[in-house]
């Protein structure tokens, strides 16, 4: 009886408390609806567009760990992209242990002094043929298939990928249209950790619209006894008509004065499992790694003051209650969820003994700043690791914001 | 209690009037990383070597409803092959969930969700298991064993109407419950729900008109965005090597890859299974094409090899392949996810699903219906 007595407690203060929630969040929802009316996020990652954004690529060939990027041409006619390695592997001063963030790097000897962060971007350009699929080791790079130390004619399957169409001894079934020109060095460092970016060109390398590649990533580690694979899709961001083709691109709501691409999304939205909560169908603990990049890029400058933002998190619970913590990013941002705010894991408001549920909703803004030169929007991806594997997703996203975000070419 | 469920109910009446006035315009597509009316989760498998984990959330400030339907596209006789005398069942489940302001929930489809408000909630220093802990959204139904299908739910108001709130989203964890061939022990793929953004101009009826023109069924025309005129994958060759275990000298690998294929158009009304049948389009790194097609009747989780064996590393000569899907002429649209199985000897299997891009609309409208009320 004072069981029954206490759930229907239990349920009438629910009850009540929603019934006095509801107006205010039903008009805050409809202010949220009427300000998306304005700003609908049009970053995409299961369509095609004129900018690719891998924003987490990862190289340990130590210990079998590689990304394999494939990159898709889907229009009838050839594209040119010219990409960008950002290079965001943090240094160990002393060489005392790895300093990369993520977690198959956790069991390492972790670098005794303070890291030191890097961002270096070095550009390259590939050539897709219509329709052509091209794919590349992110630590090998890849070449012309032919330059393969497998010779003239190498098996197509039993060499690291490269490009197949040289221009010369070969060129596609119509004969006009072939890789020459295409060629992706190797990752700068081993280990290594970063983004990469692809940006449709013409052969003068001036930005095009041509909302036409489509691409994905797939982190794998094989070992003698284990493998396993994770795999996101690169975000695509689309060009608009009143592109002007210089190096400057500007990237916020279609329509707005000088505006070439769309913009980046207002928000991002991670659902998650809070870290360290016990898997209820394997029993396996989960934990979660975020990665964040920045829309506004200088790769002219090299200018990381343009790529820096303070990201509020918004944390909701099954029970609705809400967290929020802040953290800077600046250029790359690579973190497991409950070291956000703080170093013990199981005392952040991303734990699942602090939050106390097993899932979650995590709301990610960057923090406008109100600079001219850059905007402060963020792409990411998330990847689930459990103690038998990984899952990696793409992250959804919300609403466009008035700011531009610019990617500054050399 | 009563005035508070007044109060309740007229907040809500309030709340949804306001929330459907400002709904967002028209958006392009169906999107799997948009908040939407319509979610689809196309992969839902509980059939003793895998169990899945479905997410949904409401990103909005109000509380939303929503009416979810299992469907059941196991054989009439698991024992034995598909056949016309061994047709699938699709059997459809369906319950209501609820989802206060910005609410995350989740439940495994093997187990369902109870409503229990004394569902123990984690803690400090060391409980980790809460799996029931949260508000619950409903009490939803556990999947029978066997069971392999789609789990697709709608935004409706208190009444149950459909809406255009084009508040929920989604993930689906699928996790692998044996060693076996096909995957190791515990690991795991993740997928978002393919999402159908509503349109203002949603009349409520049972009949929802995704995309096409207005008709007798859908006289003020499209309620959702159409499903995709085209549906793009990026695959590997079925048998092709996977270059990273080659690279550390770990192979011979092999990699094979399933679509799972959902029509868009669905009767749950009168039970009647939607058949699609599906063209493909591939490219080879040569940009050599080929072409085959398949049917697809309810739902289809289709092994590439299985379709044809055009898609073999022999046949296409090349490792990685991009392939058009479309439906032809006039069937329905569909949507679709993706799963790479990746085996490596001595070390088991790897999964990774993939969400599928997709390119313009059907022209025509698909239409999901849903029963009626008594």
């Amino acid at each position: 009886m004072k069981r029954l007595q206490l759930r229907r407690g239990k349920e009438m203060a629910m009850q009540q408390w929603l019934g006095k929630g509801l107006v205010a969040a039903v008009l805050a929802g409809g202010i949220e609806s009427g300000s998306c009316r304005l700003a609908r996020a049009d970053v995409q990652s299961d369509q095609t567009g004129a900018i690719l954004v891998f924003p987490k690529l990862i190289v340990d060939t130590t210990q079998g760990v590689d990304t394999l990027i494939r990159i898709h041409n889907a229009s009838r006619s050839p594209i040119i992209l010219q990409c960008f390695y950002v290079n965001a592997t943090p240094r160990c001063p002393d060489g005392s242990g790895t300093c990369i963030p993520n977690q198959r790097f956790k069991s390492r000897e972790q670098c005794s002094v303070r890291c030191e962060e890097q961002w270096q971007e070095t550009d390259f350009r590939i050539v897709l043929t219509e329709n052509q699929p091209v794919a590349w080791l992110v630590s090998r790079g890849a070449v012309d298939c032919r330059s393969t130390p497998n010779g003239a004619e190498p098996p197509p399957d039993d060499n690291a990928p490269c490009f197949p169409l040289d221009g010369v001894f070969r060129v596609n079934p119509r004969g006009n249209q072939s890789n020459a020109g295409s060629r992706v060095p190797p990752a700068p460092e081993d280990p290594f950790i970063g983004e990469l970016k692809c940006i449709a060109v013409d052969e003068n390398d001036r930005p095009v619209v041509r909302n036409d590649v489509y691409g994905n990533a797939s982190i794998v580690e094989s070992t003698r006894s284990r493998v396993d694979v994770s795999a996101y899709n690169a975000i695509a961001i689309k060009a608009l008509p009143n592109n002007n083709g210089d190096k400057t691109l500007v990237l916020g709501r279609p329509g707005d004065p000088g505006v070439e691409y769309n913009g980046c999304p207002n928000l991002l939205i991670l659902d998650h499992f809070f870290d360290l909560a016990t898997d209820p169908v394997t029993g396996d603990t989960i934990t979660t790694d975020l990665t964040l990049v920045p829309c506004s890029q200088d790769f002219l400058r090299q200018d990381p003051a343009k790529s820096t933002s303070t990201v509020q998190f918004l944390v909701f619970n099954e029970f609705e209650q809400r967290f929020s913590t802040s953290k800077l990013v600046r250029c790359f941002r690579e973190v497991q969820l409950s070291n956000i705010d703080t170093r013990t894991n199981d005392r952040s408001i991303f734990s699942a003994q602090v939050a106390g549920t097993l899932t979650g909703q995590t709301r990610i803004r960057g923090v406008a700043d109100g600079a001219a030169d850059h905007g402060n929007t963020l792409l990411g991806v998330a990847e689930e690791y459990r103690d038998s594997g990984t899952a990696a997703f793409n992250l959804h996203a919300q609403g466009v914001r008035p700011q531009n975000d610019f990617l500054y070419l050399p | 209690m009563g005035r508070t469920r007044g109060r309740i109910c007229r907040s809500l009446a309030v709340g949804l009037a306001a929330g459907w006035v400002l709904v967002i315009p028209a958006h392009a597509e169906v999107s799997t990383e948009r908040s939407s009316s319509i979610i689809i989760f196309p992969k839902i498998i509980y059939d003793g070597t895998f169990d899945t984990i479905v997410q949904v959330s409401n990103t909005s400030n109000s509380v939303v409803f929503a009416h979810c339907f299992y469907v059941d596209a196991s054989l009439t006789d698991p024992t034995a092959p598909p056949g016309p005398n061994n047709p699938p069942l699709w059997q459809e489940v369906d319950f209501d969930i609820a989802l206060t302001k910005q609410q995350p929930t989740h439940w495994v489809v093997s187990m369902g969700r109870t409503t229990n408000p004394f569902d123990e909630a984690c803690a400090l220093p060391d409980r980790t298991d809460c799996n029931d802990a949260g508000f619950d959204p409903g009490r939803i139904p556990p999947v029978p064993p066997g069971f392999t299908g789609e789990l697709k739910c709608i935004e409706v108001d208190l009444s149950g109407a459909p809406i255009s709130g084009n508040h929920l989203k989604g993930e689906a964890t699928l996790l692998s419950l044996l060693d076996s061939p096909v995957s190791r022990f515990g690991d795991a793929s993740k997928y978002n729900a393919v999402g159908i953004v509503g349109l203002d101009t949603n009349d409520t009826n049972n009949v929802l008109c995704l995309g096409g023109e207005a008709s007798s069924q859908c006289p003020a025309g499209p309620e959702y965005e159409g499903c995709p005129n085209e549906v793009l994958v990026s695959h590997y060759a079925e048998g092709a090597r996977n270059p990273v275990i080659e690279a550390q000298s770990n192979g011979p690998s092999s990699v094979a890859t399933y679509l799972t294929v959902v029509p868009c158009t669905e009767d749950f009304e009168f039970q009647i299974p939607a058949s699609v049948r599906v063209q493909f389009e591939i490219y080879n790194e040569f940009e050599e094409p080929f072409s085959t097609s398949t049917t697809v009747t309810c739902w289809g989780n289709l092994a590439l090899s299985s379709i044809n064996p055009v898609f073999g590393i022999g046949p296409l000569g090349s490792r990685f392949v991009n392939t058009r899907m479309r439906p032809a002429g006039t069937d329905p649209g569909f949507v679709a996810v993706m799963e790479e199985f990746h085996t490596q000897p001595g070390a088991g299997t790897a999964r990774s699903a993939l969400n599928l891009h997709v390119v313009g609309q059907r022209p025509r409208a698909d239409l999901i219906v849903v029963p009626g009320g008594p």
